[in-house]
This record gives structure tokens, C-alpha cells and sequence, in this order.
């Protein structure tokens, strides 16, 4: 819990924080890419492209260790797999967005076959079951 | 097309802010699947608060109690500058919409697009998207 806070902690100070020069053992191919991809438009410089990249990694990782932490404190709010896809269908404005019982029937299944499977997976998985089975949803 | 960010309206900033609120299950699977999204394309997705809600729900960044709210969802603030006030202003007028409302719909048409606004209030939206440059903003339930 104590690296955590201090994860946060350094995150919520990033926009303040001072710069320092590092090393970093990078392929050469990579570098390269890094140079073209910004000359292409991707970056203003290879440092701002290294620094947003590993910035953006950095927060994913955080949010994904705050989200595990409240769920271990309140885990009457993790949300199911059906619950995800629901929400995934929602935020990608899905065919299946509102067809609630049906993800959630479908979000059952696949948990049983594939333990891993995220809100996407099921939104797949409805739709090739709709297609074997002819159903208009 | 996937997904650019999802903006919090006032009862969603509630909703995260109250793990005992009605929705609160509700608005962290949104939160939980905007996460797994950023952890398979860092940055793809990003949250977004207007600074009129956060004012309207109460959301101090600095207060303790809401540490645990700001590391859930790590929230990008959109400041109300000229600019974002002036369309708001055209926002508002265009849709009767409140001073609140107006500013996150100032902040959907803003964010990287498509967009999805997260709001129990789904009339206003639908009025706002209506009114707005941002025509394939999603309009997602609280």
C-alpha cells in the first residue's frame, strides 16, 4: 500500500515536477521508428513522444491498482462480467447496447469458458451466437 | 469507431464520489472498463470532469475523503477558459439546458471523439448533443 501511495502521489505531481536527463537502453530500431514516427507528425520531439507513452502506461497502471484496492475494500461493487459488457455496449454505441438480459445470459456462459473474457469479448460472442442462431436481437 | 473519452456529469461525479450512492456500482463498471481499455492502449480513453461539475458536486481534489475518487478515476479537469465559456454560453441558449449542464456538453464536444457523456439526466444530453458539434456523442444512463 505504501509503493501505491507514493505511485499516486508522484503521478499527481507530474505536471510540477522538474526534468532530468536519463539514459534509457532502448532497441535502435525503436529509436529510429521513434524519429520517423515523429517527423510523420506523431510528436513534437522523441522526448515528448517517450515521455506522454510511459506517462500514459504509468497511469492505466495506477488506475487499474486504485480500482483493484476499492474492490478489495468494497467488494460488493466489482462489477460482473455482464455488468462490463453491458457498459462496453453502452460506451461503443453497440447494435446489442440495451439488450441487457441478452449480455448478461451470454456474459454467463462465456465466463464459463473463458475465465479471462472482458465486456468486448462478450459483446463477440453475443453477436456470433445471434449469428448461429438466426435471432434478430 | 472505439471509444475517444466519456465525460462525468454531476450525479455521476456523486455516484463515484459515495461508494454507499444508489449508482455507485454502476459508475465504477463504466470506470472499470474505461481502465481495461487504457491498460491495452495506454491513453486511448480518457475520463473527463468539467470544472463546473466538479464545483456543483462538491469534488475538492485536495480533500482527503476524495483521494480515493480521484485514483479511481483519475480524471482530466476541462477548465472553463474563455472560450469553453463562450460556447457554453451558445449551448445554453440554444437548449435551456443549466449553467452545469451546459458546460458538459461544451466538454463532450470538445473531447476526442466519439465521445460518451455518462448522465442520469438523458433529456438534456439528447437536447445538448442535438445542439452541439458532436452529433455521434453517446448518451450512456447513469
Amino acid at each position: 500500500m505504501g509503493g501505491a501511495e507514493e505511485l499516486f502521489g508522484l503521478l499527481d505531481g507530474l505536471e510540477a515536477s522538474a526534468t532530468t536527463v536519463t539514459s534509457v537502453r532502448q532497441p535502435v530500431a525503436l529509436r529510429d521508428a521513434v524519429k520517423v514516427a515523429v517527423e510523420l507528425g506523431m510528436a513534437a520531439n522523441p522526448n515528448e513522444a517517450a515521455v506522454d507513452a510511459l506517462r500514459d502506461r504509468l497511469e492505466a497502471f495506477a488506475q487499474h491498482l486504485a480500482l483493484e484496492q476499492h474492490f478489495e475494500l468494497h467488494p460488493e461493487v466489482r462489477p460482473t462480467l455482464g455488468d462490463l459488457a453491458v457498459v462496453a455496449a453502452e460506451l461503443d454505441a453497440h447494435p446489442l447496447a440495451g439488450q441487457e438480459r441478452l449480455l448478461r445470459e451470454c456474459a454467463a456462459e462465456l465466463a464459463e469458458l473463458e475465465p479471462g473474457a472482458s465486456g468486448q469479448d462478450v459483446l463477440l460472442y453475443a453477436m456470433g451466437k445471434r449469428s448461429v442462431s438466426g435471432v434478430e436481437v | 469507431m472505439s471509444l475517444g473519452a466519456i465525460v462525468l456529469d454531476n450525479e455521476a461525479v456523486q455516484a463515484l464520489l459515495d461508494v454507499a450512492h444508489a449508482t455507485h456500482r454502476r459508475v465504477v463498471a463504466i470506470v472499470t472498463e474505461v481502465s481495461r481499455r487504457n491498460r491495452r492502449r495506454p491513453g486511448r480513453v480518457a475520463i473527463i470532469v468539467p470544472t463546473a461539475v466538479r464545483v456543483e458536486a462538491g469534488w475538492d481534489r485536495t480533500d482527503p475523503a476524495a483521494a480515493n475518487a480521484n485514483r479511481i478515476a483519475r480524471p482530466r479537469d476541462v477548465p472553463l477558459d474563455r472560450p469553453a465559456a463562450d460556447r457554453a454560453v451558445q449551448l445554453r441558449a440554444a437548449t435551456g439546458v443549466s449553467v452545469v449542464d451546459a458546460c458538459v456538453g461544451q466538454a463532450f464536444e470538445s473531447a476526442p471523439q466519439p465521445a460518451a457523456v455518462v448522465s442520469s439526466d438523458l433529456g438534456d444530453m439528447a437536447r445538448l448533443r442535438a445542439a452541439s458539434h458532436a452529433p455521434d456523442a453517446r448518451i450512456v444512463p447513469l
